[in-house]
């Protein structure tokens, strides 16, 4: 197996402009409604001292995914060679249970093809060589993609953060900065 | 020229560099892959690899929303005319709701040429109000004998026509603060008023965080606490719309209140001297009371008001203790950048904030330093000014003069239809009988001062007629509505953005529908009016498009001089099929339209850096600056001898001066603070959803950002609204309703209303859906015609009615025949 891939999210320089979500929706041609990659927005503190935060967040593909765990059908699977969660269209009858068993709401169902889709960490861009275009598009370069050991060794092992889901259920490939 | 793009590494379909026009604020690279002659995706600047002193020039959501605006569902794609429409107007009353007839080109031009024809027989050419900037409409109507135009402050606000009399450099024209290397040298950086992460996409709150990264401090002075301060991990100081001109007097109180020469040397006295005019007695120009001096009406010597922090708390809501601590940071740091965005004087009265703002960085001598700069921060030069590394060519078209002279101020464009008059500004009051309204290229019934008066105006005159793709405001109160191409669909165009780049776009598609473009709008109607359009036009687009790149030029390695961008062979002139002479430059010229852009690579210490103002500095005599004196004008005559025939006297000193709807308007009695009918400030930020108006309609976007009124959690739990209510806001004006974002990042007694909404108004209860900002401005031009945009004052209540549904659920404005 190669490495595992995953994101690295910097959520102290991201402005919340979800560039990364339009840009996702124009590559992955998602209509209004379905949103492979999505940005949330947190609000802390009172005035005159508040703080506010966003976290762009698609799929971790998790070391131990939700929606694997519920996937009735085993549509729903990691792919050997660099750990990517992908739904094969094959088997997935469009249940909607790996909605329900992930935290994240990283699958999104598609009401025209009667199935759930999901970031697939643009595959075929990479294998082009190029980044995923959430990572290309980001005017403020806070999202990074790479083997999840080497994002470790860079920015450490955070992998959740107040808002987020905790890390413990399903084992997400992320670190965040915060 | 059909050849022009790269083709996708797995040789599906060709890249191409695509228009993205919009005023945004920031210029980005916009590409598209087509294939067989669809769009299939975008992308941004991939065409080197991305570092922080030669970033990629990466575009925003809207950026990469294009191709849902140029293929969205709302398409005009015929000609049409209002179904009441008779020549003369008919039932004027039913524009904005009355149904649509689709026409033919021929028929729709038969109608705009007849009723042009007409109108300049029964009222003369003076009767033709053109609202736009573009060039098309404007020169087919000067050609034909002329029309009255209409001119405003627009985004500059108070800064638009006073900065040449004083000296400085007002953020667009000329260059008022440092490059964005440069920035990383200041130690301090206040953001007055400038939010670059939602008013500059593109690479300027990047190349911002830079400078923090390299030790600066941030401070930001704005009533809301925005995602620029969260990401500069700024120390945020609210502040109330309109009256940072008395947060400015309060700082520089403290700092003469605690200068000390030797101990303690706050105010930059050497600076004063050598730099400017008016400071003090001894610094007056010739003629001048030697009284009205700056120090003095600080102090208050002479008026018995000194201008103490105390003083400027009452007004700006700023604690005096913040004030002198504010003043202390600014005075004692060494490099400061004071930073400006236009918003802050965008305000009526606005003028008095410019002058106070300048004066400060003048008595603390931030100017003309490295990492010291205080000036506009704003639009495409956000955080980085200076020489442009790069130019385009012109188009090589003929300027047409108009003979019409009137120029009508915006803020008085629709009492000059519904009244008949208006001032001509520094000369006098003028009659003007407007009958024909003809919008083209912007949405200035949506973008100006008070919508409300505006639809007033579309039902007195006898006709009115837009070039829209979609069915825009301008559009929707119109007789006849004429589609036009995006710029997709056009020759294509050389266009700057920031300093460091040119990007050249290609046409992408085929007019879509039945639509024209701009030009041929106007050729098709010189020609129904009997005019030549070679007159008007003697050149093709294409041609037009070729002279852009022809006489595109870069600066050279030694940052001075420069050379031709584009080598040009015999060979490629007669591929294009255009008249040109070959020329020698630094690439070819299908490199640069293939790549679409071309970036001067950037690295500290190299030839391009930039001082503002770095002359004059070393050499004042040598250097003048743009005053009459010469000098730093903080005494400025001219400013006060325009206004005496503009819209009210403008101090020759910055003084502060009540704005008509500022903070004190929302008090129905100021000396016992007893709030009016209207105790709510109103700003109104520019948003992500949308440029200004354009792209408002592009249903991704609507989801991406919702668009709710943002009110502070304090005014809200008055209220007893809720996060996500409905909010019925209302003035003396007009009513909205909006979604409740209840936040803490706003100061309480401001209500940010986002700009640009288009107004959608229930016929039933004259009520609007949209949440339209500008339907609360008032229509009141002050000083030099500046407008009002961030002095507005509202009410809300928590709406009784169904509430509003999710904007991103309404029904497009899609014309069915």
């Amino acid at each position: 197996m190669m490495a595992q891939m995953g994101f690295y999210i910097n959520v102290a320089e991201c402005v919340g402009c979800k560039t990364c979500t339009v840009a996702c929706k124009d590559k992955n041609d998602l209509e209004v409604g379905r949103n492979f990659r999505r940005v949330y927005d947190f609000q802390e503190g009172s005035y005159p001292k508040p703080s506010i935060y966003h976290v762009s967040l698609s799929c971790n593909h998790c070391d131990e995914p939700g929606c694997m765990q519920g996937c009735p059908t085993g549509a729903m699977f990691k792919r050997p060679e660099d750990g990517v969660v992908l739904v094969d269209h094959n088997k997935c009858v469009g249940c909607r249970y790996c909605e329900w068993n992930c935290p994240y709401g990283a699958p999104q169902y598609s009401e025209e093809l009667g199935k759930m889709t999901k970031c697939d960490t643009c595959i075929d861009l990479r294998e082009k060589g190029e980044d995923p275009v959430c990572v290309s598009s980001c005017i403020m370069r806070a999202i990074e993609f790479g083997p999840i050991d080497e994002l470790r060794a860079k920015y450490g092992t955070v992998n959740d953060m107040k808002g987020m889901p905790s890390a413990s259920i399903t084992k997400p490939n992320i670190v965040i900065h915060s | 020229e059909n050849n022009i793009g790269i083709a996708e590494t797995d040789g599906e379909g060709i890249w191409k560099t695509a228009a993205c026009w919009h005023n945004c604020g920031s210029r980005c690279l916009n590409k598209v892959l087509i294939k067989d002659g669809v769009v299939i995706r975008q992308k941004t600047d991939d065409t080197h690899k991305d570092s922080p002193d030669f970033p990629q020039q990466r575009g925003c959501l809207r950026g990469r929303s294009q191709r849902h605006q140029v293929f969205n569902a709302d398409r005009l794609k015929y000609p049409m005319r209002r179904k009441n429409w008779k020549p003369g107007g008919g039932k004027k009353e039913l524009r904005g709701k009355d149904q649509w007839v689709r026409l033919s080109w021929d028929e729709a031009l038969d109608i705009v040429a007849t009723e042009t024809k007409r109108i300049i027989g029964k009222y003369g050419n003076e009767s033709i109000m053109v609202t736009g900037g573009d060039a098309n409409i404007r020169n087919a109507m000067s050609a034909i004998g002329g029309f009255s135009a209409c001119y405003g402050s627009s985004s500059w606000g108070a800064w638009r026509w006073i900065w040449e009399n004083m000296g400085i450099g007002e953020g667009l024209i000329v260059n008022g603060i440092n490059d964005r290397i440069d920035l990383r040298n200041s130690q301090l950086i206040v953001l007055w008023g400038a939010n670059p992460a939602w008013s500059t996409m593109g690479s300027v709150t990047y190349n911002y965080l830079q400078a923090k990264k390299a030790g600066a401090r941030f401070i930001t002075i704005d009533p809301i606490y925005t995602d620029s301060a969260h990401v500069f991990d700024a120390d945020w100081i609210p502040v109330r719309p309109g009256t940072d001109d008395a947060l400015a007097f309060g700082i520089m109180y403290t700092l003469l209140d605690e200068d000390d020469p030797a101990a303690n040397p706050l105010v930059k006295w050497d600076f004063l001297d050598k730099y400017t005019i008016g400071f003090d007695e001894a610094h007056m120009p010739e003629g001048a009371d030697p009284k009205d001096n700056l120090k003095d009406y600080i102090l208050g010597t002479y008026d018995n008001q000194p201008k103490t922090p105390e003083w400027a708390s009452e007004i700006c809501g700023v604690e005096p203790t913040k004030i002198r601590e504010l003043a202390r940071e600014i005075g004692g740091t060494e490099r400061v950048a004071l930073l400006t965005a236009w918003a802050p004087a965008r305000i009526a009265n606005g003028e008095g904030w410019v002058q106070a703002f300048s004066a400060l960085g003048m008595m603390t001598g931030q100017m003309g330093g490295s990492g010291k700069m205080t000036g506009v921060s704003c639009w495409e030069y956000a955080g980085n000014m200076g020489p442009f590394l790069l130019t385009a060519g012109g188009k090589g078209l003929p300027s047409i003069t108009n003979p019409i002279d009137n120029l009508i101020n915006e803020n008085e464009m629709w009492d000059a239809v519904l009244n008949g008059k208006f001032l001509q500004r520094y000369e006098k009051e003028r009659n003007v009988n407007i009958q024909f309204i003809y919008h083209n290229y912007e949405n200035h019934l949506q973008t100006r001062s008070n919508i409300a008066k505006g639809i007033k105006a579309h039902h007195k005159v006898e006709f009115v007629v837009t070039n829209a793709y979609a069915l825009t405001t301008n559009a929707k109160y119109s007789d006849i509505v004429l589609p036009v191409a995006t710029q997709w669909e056009t020759a294509g165009a050389v266009k700057g953005g920031n300093r460091e780049i040119l990007i050249n776009w290609s046409k992408i598609i085929e007019p879509l529908y039945e639509s024209k473009t701009d030009q041929e709008i106007a050729e098709a109607l010189l020609k129904k009016l009997g005019k030549d359009p070679k007159e008007v036009f003697p050149i093709t687009a294409e041609q037009q498009y070729f002279n852009q790149l022809a006489g595109s030029m870069v600066m050279k390695e030694n940052g001075v001089d420069y050379e031709p961008l584009c080598t040009i062979t015999a060979q490629d002139i007669k591929e294009w099929g255009v008249e040109g002479t070959p020329q020698k430059g630094r690439i070819t010229l299908k490199e640069f339209v293939d790549t679409g852009i071309y970036q001067v690579p950037r690295k500290a210490g190299d030839n391009f850096g930039f001082i503002a103002y770095k002359d004059f500095i070393d050499d004042p005599e040598a250097n003048p600056v743009s005053s009459e004196s010469g000098k730093f004008e903080i005494y400025c005559k001219a400013i006060n001898e325009l206004s005496k025939t503009a819209y009210s006297e403008i101090a020759p000193i910055p003084k502060y001066e009540v704005k008509v709807h500022g903070y004190e308007a929302t008090f129905e009695d100021w000396e016992s603070r007893k709030k009016g009918k209207y105790p709510y400030q109103m700003i109104n930020p520019h948003y992500l959803r949308r440029s200004h108006s354009t792209l408002d309609n592009v249903p991704q976007l609507r989801e991406a950002w919702p668009n709710p009124v943002y009110i502070s959690r304090k005014d809200a739990d008055e209220k007893g609204i809720k996060d996500g209510d409905t909010v019925l806001l209302s003035n003396e004006y007009a009513k909205s309703l909006r979604p409740a974002a209840v936040v803490e990042t706003i100061m309480p007694g401001v209500i940010g209303l986002p700009h640009g909404a288009w107004v959608d108004i229930d016929e039933k209860t004259g009520i609007d859906r949209g949440g339209a900002d500008n339907l609360f401005v008032p229509h009141i031009p002050k000083g030099l015609g500046s407008s009002g945009f961030n002095t507005a004052r509202v009410n809300f209540e928590k709406w009784k009615g169904e509430p509003l549904e999710e904007d991103v659920k309404w029904e497009q404005r899609i014309i069915k025949f």
